[in-house]
């Protein structure tokens, strides 16, 4: 597998950019993703969300005196996330230059706030659009705005935590999750944090301080005293020196490596100290210097974004239903804006378990042979020819042998070959293959469905 | 699939069709008469196998003249009758023969016969009508029509890759790749070749245990007795010792496909070809047995068939590509004949010989007689061959 393709995959989710890499090198590539355009407005779908205070009083009032109403709005509300999620992943699948979406997924997962608790789908939105905007931002400053957030608040029960009766979740999750990881603080900063943000609630445009709820009390948080509020608060987080590691390593990997070595954290998160949390120049000196090395394929498991986008792109699919792969992301573990809890989805090992496995390589047959994400059939259609529900094509060249075109789909397919997988492709496409023969297509599909199926195409 | 109307369906007398209620069952045992589970075993061998070789004219002198260097001497091949003998690598082949209930049926190909191994198969494979490129099996198109929904287990592949016989519009059928993993599912995780990628070893245990299906066939493994039968170590023997398990095991698959490889004897053919068809000897009749023993040859139909046979003259060492050539059916209640006229070596299409039964005609017996199925709604317009079954 060549570099450009290798890193194609790991800055976004598809080959598609293995060329623009190419011919910009991988600097020049960063620097247009940083600056490539984006969607900043709201969609359509959310245009009778309720966002306003006057919105969920007037729902309020429904629940309580229509319950009928009521149950549709909560219908309609589910259908509305549901249209959220397509809508994301238009985005992720329309931007030419998608290293920012996939950061806004790489934010999404850090900073979780999930539909299970949060069914405001408009702070949702929010948040979403939050990431989106300071992907390649500054983290300290992205600290700062998601505790702003009506979502995070109401995820992590901040709108519980009062002076008197504190709620811990927010104040911990700040510290274990988001910033320093275990092991870096106590359970008096956690207390201590608890008071700084008691009285930081829902509001109008995003989180605000209500002062009847604040403790303006003095504390001690990690060794900073005085009134400390939520700015103080992520201050004093910044200054603490493990600060740059746990997001170096959820960086790597989330782009790169499963199980990063300690070295290259250290490294790397030393200079993300040195430029002041700022992710731009992180993200080049990573990904320019690992791009550098060779040999670092194979080392991260596919997410299944990752592995069905790259199908849809490979096989040329210009009307994927979209609806659907929402729900096969879900079956596979990554339902979009409902993580599992505000861990976020593990990553690694943890995409795989051998039904994941089987759904993603029956997915790979239903693509490959012509058929949307959705395979079920009507018990009436039983009998009938199917017909094609999508058109698919494989770029190859006729003009090569068997051998030549196994290579050039593995290229770009799987990062490693070895000699029995080399073998079952030469059963599929002999040494007396003749690729200009009608059949020829069909053939060349059915090896491409069998790399795909293979173990090695799981991973980057 | 409806795993209950399949059984019925396929509970017959030798000939037409009939419903039986449970208590028949016991007449299983009972010669002629076919009870219960029909299912038909391929075994296909792989890269084009000398027929001529196989099943000899050992008393035509063209056949002499035409193989100087690789020829079987009269004296080499065996059970001799009418102007055929087996080679002598398959003497259990004449055995079964013997015992009635191998059938040969001669000369079998198709028309405008292609050489390339990968077509071949292709065509083999899809039985098209006029060799216009399809993109289904023909196994695969049947077990669309027999499962109403997709049923993973009604088809078995034993191979490292799919198998395009058995690819339809759903996924009736699972691929096999070890099935030394089925039977010790225990005791092998640790065997695991690691390929010092940790990433990679993890994905490969994952797809290692990854089989739809596998419940059942777990299943049938815990059923089924064990073999009375010492198969021979070989890679086709364990492959057909394994089928056996699920057979008898009442896995109710319809379908099984396995293969083996290496005869694409263009060079030293002597002496490859004899190692190929003992171990296809050896494996065939340990299965044929085990069986026999377990009182289900008659439900089960074995079929060995190639792509292509080869060239009528030898090339000095071995053979190149050719084109008709015998295919065997063992078990099913099949009449033990030999179907078709003796290879008339005489009259040559640029040096082959010209087929006279149709694969397809073959395809339609084992359809309409073993499976109960119309064949020319997967498109076989070929009308099934008589005297087969």
């Amino acid at each position: 597998m060549k570099n450009e393709i290798l890193w194609s995959l790991r800055l976004g989710f598809s080959t598609e950019q293995s060329k623009t890499i190419e011919k910009l090198g991988i600097e020049g590539f960063l620097k247009q993703s940083f600056g490539a355009p984006y969607n900043t407005t709201v969609p359509d779908l959310l245009n009778d969300s309720p966002k306003t205070f006057e919105d969920f009083k007037a729902i309020r009032k429904i629940k309580k005196e229509d319950p009928e109403k009521s149950k549709e709005l909560i219908k309609k509300e589910s259908q509305t996330l549901h249209e959220l999620k397509a809508w994301w992943i238009e985005q992720i699948i329309s931007n030419d230059f998608p290293l920012r979406e996939k950061m806004t997924l790489f934010w999404h997962n850090h900073f979780v706030t999930s539909s299970q608790k949060v069914k405001v789908n408009y702070w949702l939105f929010q948040n979403n659009q939050l990431y989106r905007e300071e992907a390649f931002g500054n983290f300290r400053t992205l600290t700062k705005k998601v505790l702003q957030t009506n979502a995070m608040v109401r995820y992590l029960d901040n709108t519980d935590n009062k002076k008197g009766k504190s709620n811990e979740n927010l104040s911990r999750e700040l510290l274990e999750l988001f910033t320093l990881g275990i092991g870096n603080y106590s359970e008096i900063d956690i207390k201590n944090g608890a008071k700084g943000l008691a009285g930081l609630g829902l509001g109008i445009d995003g989180a605000k301080y209500h002062p009847f709820y604040e403790d303006n009390d003095p504390i001690e948080y990690l060794g900073k005293k005085g009134v400390l509020k939520m700015n103080e608060m992520v201050d004093a987080i910044f200054d603490h020196p493990k600060i740059p590691y746990l997001l170096t390593k959820k960086i790597f990997q989330w782009f790169i490596y499963d199980q990063p070595k300690e070295e290259l954290i250290h490294y790397y998160g030393n200079y993300f100290k040195k430029v002041n949390f700022e992710i731009k120049p992180l993200l080049v000196k990573i990904f320019t210097e690992e791009f550098a090395k060779k040999e670092t394929a194979g080392a991260k498991i596919k997410n299944p974004l990752e592995y069905s986008l790259e199908l849809v792109d490979e096989l040329h699919i210009e009307n994927p239903n979209i609806n659907a792969l929402v729900l096969f992301l879900r079956q596979q573990g990554m339902d979009l804006f409902n993580q599992p809890n505000v861990k976020g989805w593990d990553g690694g090992n943890s995409w795989l378990t051998s039904q994941i496995y089987l759904q993603r390589n029956n997915l790979a047959d239903l693509l490959c042979n012509g058929r949307n994400f959705n395979r079920q059939k009507s018990p009436a259609e039983n009998n009938i020819p199917k017909k094609q529900s999508v058109t698919v094509s494989l770029e190859w060249n006729p003009n090569e042998n068997n051998k030549e075109i196994i290579k050039e789909l593995t290229d770009r397919t799987l990062f490693a070959v070895d000699k029995s997988s080399q073998e079952d492709f030469e059963k599929i496409l002999k040494y007396d293959f003749d690729p200009k023969s009608p059949g020829a297509n069909n053939a060349v599909l059915r090896l491409f469905n069998a790399i795909v199926k293979s173990p090695e195409f799981q991973i980057i | 699939m409806n795993r209950r109307n399949f059984l019925s369906l396929t509970g017959t007398f030798t000939a037409g069709s009939l419903i039986l209620p449970d208590f028949l069952h016991a007449f299983g045992t009972q010669n002629n008469l076919v009870i219960g589970d029909q299912c038909v075993v391929f075994v296909q061998l792989n890269g084009g196998n000398d027929g001529l070789n196989t099943y000899i004219p050992f008393q035509d002198e063209l056949y002499y003249k035409s193989r100087p260097t690789i020829a079987l001497s009269k004296e080499e091949v065996i059970a001799g009758n009418n102007g055929m003998a087996f080679h002598p690598s398959l003497k259990d082949f004449a055995t079964m023969q013997q015992n009635g209930d191998l059938s040969v049926i001669q000369n079998v190909g198709y028309a405008n016969p292609v050489r390339s191994h990968f077509r071949s198969q292709e065509i083999w494979q899809t039985a098209p009508t006029n060799q216009e490129y399809l993109n289904q099996g023909w196994l695969g198109r049947y077990l669309d029509f027999q499962c109403n929904d997709h049923e993973p287990t009604a088809g078995i592949n034993i191979d490292s890759i799919d198998n395009l016989a058995l690819k339809g519009e759903e996924p009736n059928s699972i691929t096999v790749k070890d099935p030394d993993r089925f039977t010790t599912k225990q005791t092998t995780d640790n065997s695991e070749q690691l390929s010092g990628n940790p990433q990679l070893d993890f994905v490969r245990k994952i797809a290692n245990s990854v089989v739809e299906g596998s419940d059942a066939i777990q299943d049938a493994l815990k059923k089924s007795t064990a073999s009375e039968v010492n198969y021979t170590k070989n890679g086709l023997s364990k492959n057909l010792e394994w089928i056996a398990r699920l057979i008898k095991g009442n896995l109710h698959s319809k379908v099984y496909y396995t293969s083996m490889g290496g005869f694409d004897t263009h060079d030293n053919q002597l002496a490859i070809h004899q190692n190929r068809l003992k171990e296809l000897n050896d494996a065939v009749f340990s299965f044929y047995n085990d069986l026999k023993k377990a009182q289900l040859l008659s439900n089960v139909t074995i079929v060995v068939f190639s792509e292509f046979g080869r060239r009528v003259a030898d090339n000095g060492r071995g053979t190149d590509h050719g084109t008709a050539a015998p295919m065997f059916i063992i078990g099913g209640n099949n009449q033990g004949k030999v179907i078709g006229s003796n290879p008339n070596l005489s009259d040559l299409d640029k040096g082959d010989l010209i087929h006279q039964i149709d694969f397809r005609s073959v395809y339609a017996s084992l359809l309409e007689q073993k499976l109960n199925f119309s064949a020319n709604k997967i498109g076989i317009k070929n009308s099934p061959l008589k005297g087969l079954f």
